[in-house]
């Protein structure tokens, strides 16, 4: 974390330091004597100079929230996704080095704020989509192969403890955000937002590096997290059990979310496992 | 910290994720590819998949955006380590990154804010360049940007300003001729002016890049062709310096990977004899 503003610690500043916190401020709006800096010239006023890097400020930040939440930008229309994109830049100029991160807080802000907090699937949407970008560049690693588990006797069972890879992310949606995405991708119409039960996904990077999401059952659902929480494969066994409780079926289910999971990367080769 | 000229490996481009699957799957004529180094700041996934692919067959070199180098904060280590990661893991033949300003604080404009023309400036980035060379154990080179304003504070014209600072640091640059053009048109200035003035040992790489042109202003938007009047600077400049490395830059409206071979081809074309003569095989 970088210090306080000069201004902000009550250093006097330099004529440097004067200029940059002023041309700062121009971009956010918050001074409009900037233009006391400019030199006259012919051609564009100071007023037209400094707006071309407000504008161009704006424009920019703007273009990464639409790059980044194209779905959600259909589903508002752009009036809503313009005023989005206005508010959420008022309260959250950029703090990263990298764009990439500069949509982070959307999902909390969607939550949060009038009159998009009306509307839960909004902050869902945001979510999904944040969630494909951190699975698209998230760590590699040496994925689970189906000859490692055959490998492991019988008696190691209980004890092993699978790893999940870095990219995959378990998200639980109360509205039809995912499926209204999908639809939105397809160019068709997006469902009613209420769902008549909590719908659960997760969403990974494939062995092809391509990012996908698929749907999970409850049961899946709290097998996975059960694994995320590090807990050996007897509680997951456990755990899938108390969801349809029958132990014989919820062992099924389990081994039926290994070999999907193996087929498409969602394990690592755990070191626990070795 | 002393410069150390990078070889010359002669004519480059924009590495973009675009354009990857058709780069792996033709291995393009191309001499060396650069890329946006805040691009690779991610532990995996696709841009690394690729970039590991491509670094096998070509030189690359790293080109950087968001260092900020101009801002009166504290230096960000942060930035500097994630950089230092990146720069051992793709090893590339030469850094480079933006004479100006983009972060204040905590706040980044994610622009390249140009910095006043004066002693103050020209200390401040020396010692700023010291620091950040130091930390890095390698030299940083410095591309001017583009501009649409000129500070009252400025003491000097861009082009002295750069001289200097190269006199008193031994840093080189990445000369990028279109953002000459765009300032010299927003700034009514003889691009060949700013050409003339920078020693040619202080020119370590060429960017050639397009504009959008409002007819008052211009603006460096790089999603457009190279322009007659950017070949044209470049054409003197190739025939009146020893060889630099030349690269086409595109950041948006991408258009077919030809196009931009296209553009590649003719700045090759328009080079001198002794530019095709490379250092690095």
């Amino acid at each position: 974390m970088q210090d306080l503003w000069p201004q902000a610690t009550g250093k006097i500043m330099s004529t440097l330091e004067q200029l940059q916190s002023d041309f700062i401020a121009m971009l956010q709006g918050h001074n409009t004597s900037f233009t006391d800096h400019i030199a006259q010239q012919t051609g564009l006023s100071p007023g037209q100079r400094s707006e071309i890097y407000q504008n161009a400020y704006q424009i920019r930040l703007k273009k990464v929230l639409e790059q980044d939440h194209e779905m959600l930008g259909l589903y508002l229309g752009d009036e809503l996704f313009d005023q989005m994109a206005e508010s959420y830049l008022a309260l959250f100029p950029s703090q990263s080095s990298s764009l990439r991160e500069y949509g982070e807080r959307l999902p909390d802000f969607l939550s949060a704020h009038t009159p998009f907090k009306e509307h839960g699937i909004l902050s869902e949407m945001a979510l999904f989509e944040r969630l494909l970008l951190r699975a698209f560049d998230a760590a590699d690693g040496k994925l689970l192969e189906l000859a490692h588990l055959q490998s492991i006797e019988q008696k190691a069972w209980p004890n092993i403890v699978l790893q999940l890879h870095h990219s995959v992310h378990i998200l639980t949606c109360k509205y039809s955000a995912v499926e209204s995405w999908q639809a939105l991708k397809n160019s068709t119409s997006p469902p009613p937002p209420e769902l008549n039960n909590t719908q659960y996904w997760i969403i990974a990077r494939a062995r092809d590096k391509r990012t996908g999401f698929y749907p999970l059952s409850e049961c899946h659902f709290q097998c996975l997290m059960s694994i995320k929480q590090g807990l050996p494969f007897g509680f997951i066994c456990e755990a899938a059990a108390h969801v349809t409780g029958d132990q014989q079926q919820g062992t099924l289910e389990v081994m039926q979310l290994l070999q999907q999971g193996i087929e498409l990367g969602w394990f690592l080769q755990s070191s626990a496992m070795q | 910290m002393n410069s150390t000229s990078p070889p010359y490996v002669g004519f480059g481009l924009g590495l973009r994720t675009c354009y990857f699957e058709e780069i792996i799957a033709t291995n393009p004529k191309v001499d060396w590819f650069e890329i946006i180094s805040e691009n690779y700041f991610v532990a995996g996934g696709k841009p690394w998949h690729y970039l590991s692919q491509i670094k096998e067959r070509y030189p690359i070199v790293m080109h950087g955006v968001s260092m900020s180098i101009g801002s009166t904060s504290d230096v960000n280590f942060d930035y500097l380590d994630k950089l230092k990661q990146t720069i051992d893991r793709v090893q590339p033949l030469w850094i480079s990154d933006h004479l100006c300003f983009s972060s204040l604080g905590d706040f980044n404009s994610h622009d390249l804010l140009p910095m006043p023309y004066t002693e103050e400036s020209l200390t401040h980035l020396s010692q700023r360049l010291s620091i950040v060379q130091d930390y890095l154990e390698r030299p940083l080179i410095l591309e001017n940007v583009s501009s649409y304003l000129t500070y009252q504070a400025s003491e000097m014209n861009e082009w002295t300003f750069l001289a200097e600072l190269h006199n008193r640091t031994g840093c080189q640059f990445l000369l990028d001729i279109n953002n000459i053009y765009v300032s010299a048109r927003n700034h009514q200035f003889d691009p060949n002016e700013f050409l003339d003035a920078i020693p040619s040992s202080a020119i370590a790489q060429i960017h050639l890049a397009g504009h959008s042109d409002f007819g008052s202003h211009v603006i460096d938007t790089h999603d457009q062709p190279v322009c007659d009047a950017v070949w044209e600077l470049f054409l003197k400049f190739a025939n009146s310096h020893t060889p630099v490395n030349t690269m086409i830059e595109r950041d948006d409206n991408f258009p077919d990977f030809k196009e931009i071979m296209a553009e590649l081809t003719h700045a090759r074309s328009l080079a001198p004899s002794n530019w095709k003569n490379y250092e690095y095989a």
